[in-house]
């Protein structure tokens, strides 16, 4: 039923996880930070619901790139959720900005040979 | 992911959201938002919460669990709303995999389960051939003096014995107690790789004459007979009325088959577990005789990485050198033959197996088609579902699912019945052992068992599943909603299908039910065969003789002398005679009878056996006489014979035996026989095929320790057994009698395995019957349903009942009659497999061919005919107005 739409969403969660994870490099951060983070950062530009993050939060931990744990916030008496990079994840994340990179560059050559040869 | 922190996880992604979603309100808030509308933006923002939930349990890797959980949900909710469907499904399918189950833990046990030896694949018996004698006696059992040959010369074993095995009483108190024992030379201990657990095993010294009076007791006698006392070692029992120094005490996971020579394995008597292990050793007559004495169970060790081919040229080597060197008189050509140990023991018991294995699967077959058949049907009636969930998107995998969740709910049902079915039935199987291989302990269900159960279970859904799936895969959803739905009948496909399906449990049925009848039709002839011989009012007795005290003939005639005329003078008896055997257990030996002036070389004159019987024997079990007369007490000590019609016209072709002579043994030594008369040839040894050439001695020439007692008496012989053996023990109290039978029982006992057999494969082909009727009644009875319409309509028409019968009629019985005909073709085709197993029964006898065809014709129409009357009852008026 579902197969063709679950194809879509794993083109964008393989986009998500390097997201994250480069959220997380500037250090420990709860669901809805990490959320507010990658849309303002993208200007808006990224429209995702907060929601579809949470089970890619579960999967980079279940993978060993994150960790969390329920901590008190600092500004306010509350507790959350914080997830934290693993040296695992430092790693991965290397590796999925490289492959990003090359693949920006290959699409880059197609779509605009001229501006490469010029 | 475990299923208990399920849970805890969930709990904890519900925390996490609501924290999100407080903070996103707040935010929204802040932003100028009022409260019930900066919640709504806030869960707006968040998501569906549920597809949440479900993609982080997809994360945890836990949605395969739980698609799985639901679709066994739906699949029971499914089936219990139609339990009468669910009931027969299951009990099918636990029918058809108990039975196999149980039968192929009886198979497993028998032919596959490794012996409970060390390296048990290197451990073979031993027979000898003698090309002479072939023709009779295709193998015979080892001698002594070849045997030692063997030992000295032989590369290729690691170790050999000898072995004999028969009972023997323990004790020298009145009515001791028969122990079995395995006489064996020092060598069964390396060959078997077992040592005693307490004591030792005995030497080769101990093996030699003279010597070899020392015991290895089995565990379970020195538990129930000693106490398992520890301080038994050094203790002397009385074995056959000598004493034995007890050396050893084997361990107690220690079992042995009961090794006889392989021809009389699984045609004897079930035969006692060995309890007593005691050197078997040769006089110094006994290893000079180089052409007689071919008694002995041989059994070896083959050294590492050497094949039987290899071994057994070594041994033929071996035997032909022996040859060479016999004198003029014995030539004869010997050579060996070598079987695996556990072949050996299986004996013929394969056949029979294997068939019922397959009757076993047949059922099974049956049962599956007729759950598919069920399932079609049923598939037929949510095919307006099934297209629904196509319309809305459902991947052909999906439906897939959907299809078969039901089967694989109802074969997981039906394969753990099935288990509890066979566990409950393969406990009464233990008593149709081989009794060669019946030495392991209760025979039950074990993990092997339980395998088979569950890989049939996965089997059976495949199959019961598959057409059902493969059917609703091509639902093609635009078509049938538009059809109006109430009216829309079967599929051509599916009809075909179904109809195909009832012709294959047809076939299997007629050929199991074929099987069936050519077995039971070969049981009754072998039942009524004409024996030659009879039963009424006929007991019988087997009488052991301690061989202490009765060495010789003369001592064990006296004793056999004083018996007959004391049970003769018992009130109600008749004729009392002793022989070698009881019928059909003859314990009869082969010798060669030399007819003066022939002069030919002794291993070629021509085998008889030889029985050594008292004079009423003839007329206690009415084997009738040819010609000439029997002879009397009043000849006591006089060497006259009687011999068979089949000994008299090979020995004397054309001219009539009476009073010429011939001699058994050496002539020069042994006083000639004169016949005196001819007995009918009759079937005492086995009532498959008629006895071989005989020859009947009086008992005063020459006995044995054991003899069969036959007691004819006037009235029903029921309470004489104890009379019987009161009798026997007021001529000697340490002679055990252990059984007295009607000679009845045993004729029926010699055939209780064929029995077996047949009702096994009669329930077999019983239930497969009923469940081909039930296909058929099925298919029937819905294609009446569909076709109320079109029947309607013809008997609007004008058509009477009596063409509605013959219309439902020739489209049941269609398939059946193609069924039939097919299965017919089955079973001729695997005939080669039974054929050996028949008496006297064609396996292409064409009556019972057409009786097959028309048992199934029969349940056929009778499947038919309720639905058909239910067509003919159709008010073609209703059909008309629904219309």
């Amino acid at each position: 039923m579902a197969s063709e739409k679950r194809q879509r969403a794993n083109l964008l969660l393989g986009t998500l996880d390097m997201l994250i994870l480069r959220t997380l490099l500037y250090g420990r951060a709860h669901g809805h930070q990490i959320g507010k983070h990658i849309q303002r950062s993208t200007d808006d530009f990224l429209q995702m619901q907060h929601g579809s993050l949470y089970p890619a939060l579960h999967r980079l931990e279940r993978k060993g790139w994150i960790v969390s744990r329920w901590e008190t916030a600092p500004d306010r008496n509350r507790d959350f959720k914080y997830y934290r990079l693993t040296e695992k994840g430092r790693k991965q994340l290397v590796v999925e900005e490289s492959q990003w990179k090359q693949m920006t560059e290959a699409v880059a050559r197609v779509m605009w040979p001229a501006a490469e040869e010029s | 992911m475990r299923w208990w922190q399920i849970r805890k996880r969930d709990a904890d992604l519900e925390r996490e959201l609501c924290s999100d979603l407080d903070l996103e309100e707040e935010e929204q808030r802040e932003n100028g938002l009022p409260p019930e509308a900066a919640r709504y933006a806030a869960r707006q923002a968040l998501g569906n919460t549920t597809l949440i939930r479900e993609h982080a349990h997809e994360a945890w890797g836990w949605a395969t669990f739980e698609r799985v959980s639901q679709d066994i949900h739906i699949a029971l909710r499914q089936l219990l709303r139609s339990p009468g469907f669910a009931a027969v499904a299951v009990v099918t399918l636990a029918l058809g995999i108990g039975a196999t189950t149980a039968i192929f833990t009886l198979v497993y046990d028998v032919m596959l389960r490794p012996l409970p030896f060390t390296e048990a694949d290197r451990l073979v018996t031993v027979e000898e051939k003698v090309a002479e004698w072939s023709n009779i006696y295709p193998t015979l059992p080892v001698s002594a003096n070849h045997f030692t040959f063997w030992q000295r010369h032989s590369r290729s074993f690691d170790s050999m014995a000898l072995l004999q095995q028969f009972p023997v009483p323990l004790g020298s108190s009145d009515h001791p107690q028969q122990v079995e024992v395995m006489w064996a030379t020092p060598g069964i201990f390396s060959v078997l790789r077992v040592q005693p657990s307490l004591g030792r095993a005995y030497t080769a010294s101990e093996g030699q004459k003279g010597y070899e009076h020392v015991a290895v007791l089995m565990y379970d006698l020195w538990r129930q007979h000693f106490n398992a006392d520890a301080g038994v070692l050094g203790k002397t029992i009385r074995l056959n009325g000598a004493p034995y120094t007890i050396v050893g005490v084997m361990p107690r996971s220690f079992h042995v088959p009961s090794l006889q020579w392989s021809s009389t394995i699984g045609e004897n008597d079930r035969s006692r577990s060995v309890e007593v292990i005691a050197p078997l050793a040769f006089s110094k007559e006994r290893l000079a005789e180089q052409m007689g004495d071919l008694n002995y169970f041989g059994i070896g060790r083959l050294n590492q990485g050497v094949s039987i081919t290899a071994a057994t040229s070594d041994l033929d080597a071996l035997q032909h050198t022996i040859g060479e060197s016999l004198p003029a008189n014995q030539k004869a050509t010997l050579s060996a033959a070598l079987t695996p140990l556990q072949d050996t023991l299986v004996g013929n018991n394969r056949k029979p197996l294997v068939i019922l294995l397959a009757a076993a699967a047949c059922l099974l077959l049956v049962g599956c088609v007729n759950v598919t058949n069920l399932l079609l049907a049923r598939s037929v009636g949510r095919k307006q579902q099934m297209a629904v969930a196509a319309a809305l998107g459902a991947s052909r995998a999906e439906m897939v699912r959907m299809a078969i969740r039901e089967v694989v709910v109802l074969a997981v049902a039906g394969g753990g019945l099935g288990i509890l079915l066979a566990s409950g039935v393969v406990p009464a199987m233990q008593r149709y052992l081989p009794p060669a291989l019946d030495f392991r302990g209760p025979l039950h269900v074990d993990w092997v068992g339980a395998g088979c159960a569950l890989i049939l279970a996965v089997i059976a859904s495949l199959l019961a599943g598959a057409a059902p799936a493969f059917l609703i895969s091509r639902t093609a959803p635009f078509e049938v909603l538009h059809s109006e739905s109430r009216l829309a009948g079967e599929s051509r496909g599916s009809r075909r299908a179904r109809r195909a399906l009832v012709g294959i449990e047809v076939a299997v049925s007629v050929a199991l039910v074929l099987m069936t009848g050519l077995l039971t039709a070969s049981l009754v002839r072998l039942m009524s065969v004409d024996r030659g011989f009879t039963t009424e009012r006929t007991i019988t007795a087997t009488v052991e003789l301690p061989g202490k005290s009765y060495q010789d003939d003369q001592h064990r005639a006296t004793f056999y002398k004083t018996v007959l005329e004391r049970v003769d003078r018992l009130p109600g008896v008749e004729q009392a005679a002793l022989a070698s055997g009881v019928p059909l257990e003859a314990d009869d030996w082969g010798d060669m009878a030399r007819v003066q002036g022939d002069t030919r070389p002794d291993t070629q004159l021509p085998i008889e056996n030889v029985r050594w019987v008292s004079p009423d024997y003839f007329s206690a079990i009415q084997l009738g006489l040819v010609a000439g007369r029997i002879f009397t007490p009043d000849e006591w000590g006089q060497n006259l014979a009687l011999i068979s019609e089949k000994t008299a016209k090979t020995l004397w072709p054309g001219r009539s035996p009476i009073g010429r002579q011939f001699s058994l043994g050496n002539p020069a030594n042994e006083k000639p026989f004169t016949v005196v008369g001819i007995v009918r040839d009759a079937r005492t040894v086995s009532l498959a095929k008629p006895d071989p050439m005989l020859i009947y001695v009086p008992y005063w020439y020459r006995t044995e320790g054991t003899a069969g007692l036959i007691v004819r008496t006037r009235q029903e012989p029921s309470e004489m057994a104890n009379a019987i053996r009161e009798t026997i023990w007021s001529v000697d109290g340490s002679v055990p009698v252990p059984e007295v039978r009607a000679l009845a029982g045993v004729i029926t006992d010699s055939v209780a395995n064929q029995r077996f057999e047949m009702y096994l494969l009669l329930l077999f082909a019983v239930s497969a019957l009923f469940l081909a009727g039930l296909g058929v009644y099925g298919v029937v009875t819905y294609s009446v349903v569909q076709r109320n319409r079109e029947i309607g309509l013809r008997m609007a028409l004008g058509a009477d009942r009596a063409t509605v019968y013959w219309l439902v009629l020739w489209d049941g019985l269609l398939p059946v009659a193609f069924g039939a005909v097919g299965g017919i073709g089955l079973a001729y085709a695997s005939m080669h497999l039974v054929k050996s197993l028949l008496f006297e029964v064609s396996p292409y006898d064409p009556s019972l061919t057409a009786g097959a065809i028309c048992v199934l014709l029969m349940v056929g129409t009778l499947a038919c005919l309720l639905p058909a009357r239910r067509a003919a009852s159709v008010d073609p008026m209703q059909t008309l107005r629904a219309e």
